[in-house]
């Protein structure tokens, strides 16, 4: 079965694990995430100095929160919210793989992402999950 | 050279008013605007047709609300701004009439806040980026995880954060405009339902409906005008700033806040330890540890030891959130900064009734909106 990403603009499956879709400032390096080229927000260079770029779904996580109440209808609660520096730079919130409970987290862990099936998407559908390395 | 507020002419709260906070009912945004903006003018001896410019700060109301509620006053022609800098809107009506006055524009100018509970759509989401949390990191969640961080650095336990909660709870319980007037125990708060982390409902402020109005002055106005001099306040100082990039880019609000209230200290040359009446930005109640630290009020990490030894409380070393606060006040967005300012010239007045800080001669409002800005002013009293 083949597969579909849930946010195909956000990120894509790479090697060794999915990549997320950045874009880097040609005038000062700063990496800016999600991909964009309406003006780098340290240093204002635009259009074509924000280039392209891949950058790994790695990170230190910051901090983290078990969500309790209800959110949205695409995801059921409890469920938890990583907040994580991306070796790259970029600081993200994303969601923790299923599996994880706040025992199983400490700031300073090294998170990776993995594509992760949600149970309330389609079957074929992965988004983007994140999970401390070597779990 | 940039030049600060106190350089131009002296500016003065004359008259302020309030309709209660509450939870959304069928009462129109008209009807709680006009009951403000009267009461106001009633606290400050001046008629309608003496205000010469009205800020109408509003979050969630649809365009242009302002003259289909000032007309029911005379519709005297005045100059009407309307005002949108989400929960720091009243704030920055606050700040723009200040100015106005200061400038020597206007003599007598209204900032009305007013608002209702509604569905708005957030500029972040217009601005043309997919989110990669979407839907699912709400504010609680975002305050969640600063709790969390704070509770990493320092050893902050679950009753810290909702000892916050409790105080500014017994506050509202002592505010007749407040929307929360129930006092709650650490551990009934604790034991409320669980919204993310650490955080449990009591420790979110409710979003209701009401309307906040605060008249301003200048020394002409008051004199030509003879309202009470003996019940103005000065407005020392206003300091309006927005999110930079910092190297803690997970902590701006606190270091957005640290940046704006030194700035607003520093015009109105006052010390953090000369404040007698802090109202902060209280929307959740890890901020209030957070911000009392940034603003100087204490060292980082000894929030939570002062706030249970009492430092914080009315009659403490400086009141913090003696409204009761976003928490138990309420945030009804619009009026909200404006409810700070009628809170702080109450307590300076000495006229805070059943809440009063005793002596409180120096008082700063501080609110963070969406996006991240921040507004913060500092009002004394004359000795």
């Amino acid at each position: 079965m083949s597969i579909r990403i849930e946010h195909p603009t956000l990120y894509k499956e790479g090697e060794p694990g999915p990549v997320l879709l950045a874009a880097r400032c040609t005038a000062c390096s700063r990496v800016s995430f999600p991909r964009q080229h309406f003006g780098c927000e340290a240093c204002g260079a635009h259009g074509e100095a924000m280039a392209p770029a891949e950058i790994a779904a790695r990170g230190t996580l910051l901090s983290f929160a078990a969500v309790r109440k209800q959110m949205g209808a695409d995801i059921a609660a409890p469920f938890a919210i990583g907040e994580i520096r991306l070796d790259d730079g970029p600081v993200i919130r994303c969601t923790l793989d299923d599996a994880l409970n706040e025992a199983d987290l400490r700031a300073g862990q090294i998170l990776v992402g993995r594509l992760a099936h949600n149970p309330k998407s389609g079957a074929d559908v992965r988004e983007l999950r994140f999970a401390p390395e070597g779990r | 050279m940039a030049r600060a507020l106190a350089s131009f002419r002296p500016v003065f709260v004359a008259g302020i008013g309030l309709h209660p906070y509450q939870k959304y009912s069928m009462t129109a945004y008209v009807a709680l605007g006009l009951a403000a903006v009267r009461e106001a003018l009633a606290d400050a001896g001046a008629r309608w047709g003496d205000v010469e410019s009205a800020y109408v700060a509003s979050a969630m109301l649809g365009m242009a609300p302002g003259r289909p509620m000032l007309r029911h006053l005379g519709a005297s022609g005045l100059s009407i701004t309307h005002v949108e800098n989400a929960s720091a809107s009243g704030s920055s009506a606050f700040r723009l009439a200040a100015h106005e006055i200061a400038s020597g524009q206007s003599d007598l100018v209204i900032a009305i806040g007013v608002d209702k509970p509604a569905m708005v759509e957030l500029g972040v989401r217009q601005a043309g980026l997919d989110l990669l949390e979407r839907d699912r990191v709400a504010a609680f969640t975002h305050f969640a995880l600063l709790a969390q961080r704070y509770a990493d650095a320092y050893g902050a336990t679950p009753e810290d954060f909702a000892r916050v909660a409790a105080k500014n709870l017994a506050n509202g319980a002592r505010n007749p405009y407040a929307q929360r007037r129930e006092a709650r125990s650490t551990e009934q708060i604790l034991a409320a339902t669980q919204l993310a982390g650490f955080l449990t409902s009591p420790q979110s402020c409710p979003i209701g409906e009401g309307a906040a109005a605060v008249i301003l002055a200048s020394e002409d106005g008051l004199k030509r005008l003879q309202l009470d001099r003996t019940r103005a306040v000065r407005v020392l100082s206003s300091a309006s700033r927005s999110e930079r990039l910092y190297d803690d880019e997970a902590g701006f609000d606190a270091a957005l806040t640290e940046e704006t209230v030194c700035d607003a200290l520093r015009d109105a040359g006052v010390s953090p330890s000369a404040l007698d009446i802090v109202e902060l930005h209280d929307a959740f109640s890890v901020e209030e540890l957070l911000y009392v630290e940034r603003m100087g009020l204490c060292d980082p990490g000894d929030a939570p030891r002062r706030l249970k030894a009492g430092h914080f409380d009315i009659g403490g070393e400086v009141a913090v959130s003696a409204s009761g606060g976003l928490i138990a006040m309420g945030h009804p967005l619009g009026p909200t900064g404006l409810g700070q300012i009628a809170e702080i010239t109450r307590q300076l007045r000495g006229e805070a009734e059943g809440r009063q800080h005793a002596g409180a001669k120096t008082g700063l409002a501080h609110m963070v909106g969406l996006g991240a800005v921040c507004v913060a002013h500092v009002l004394q009293r004359d000795a």
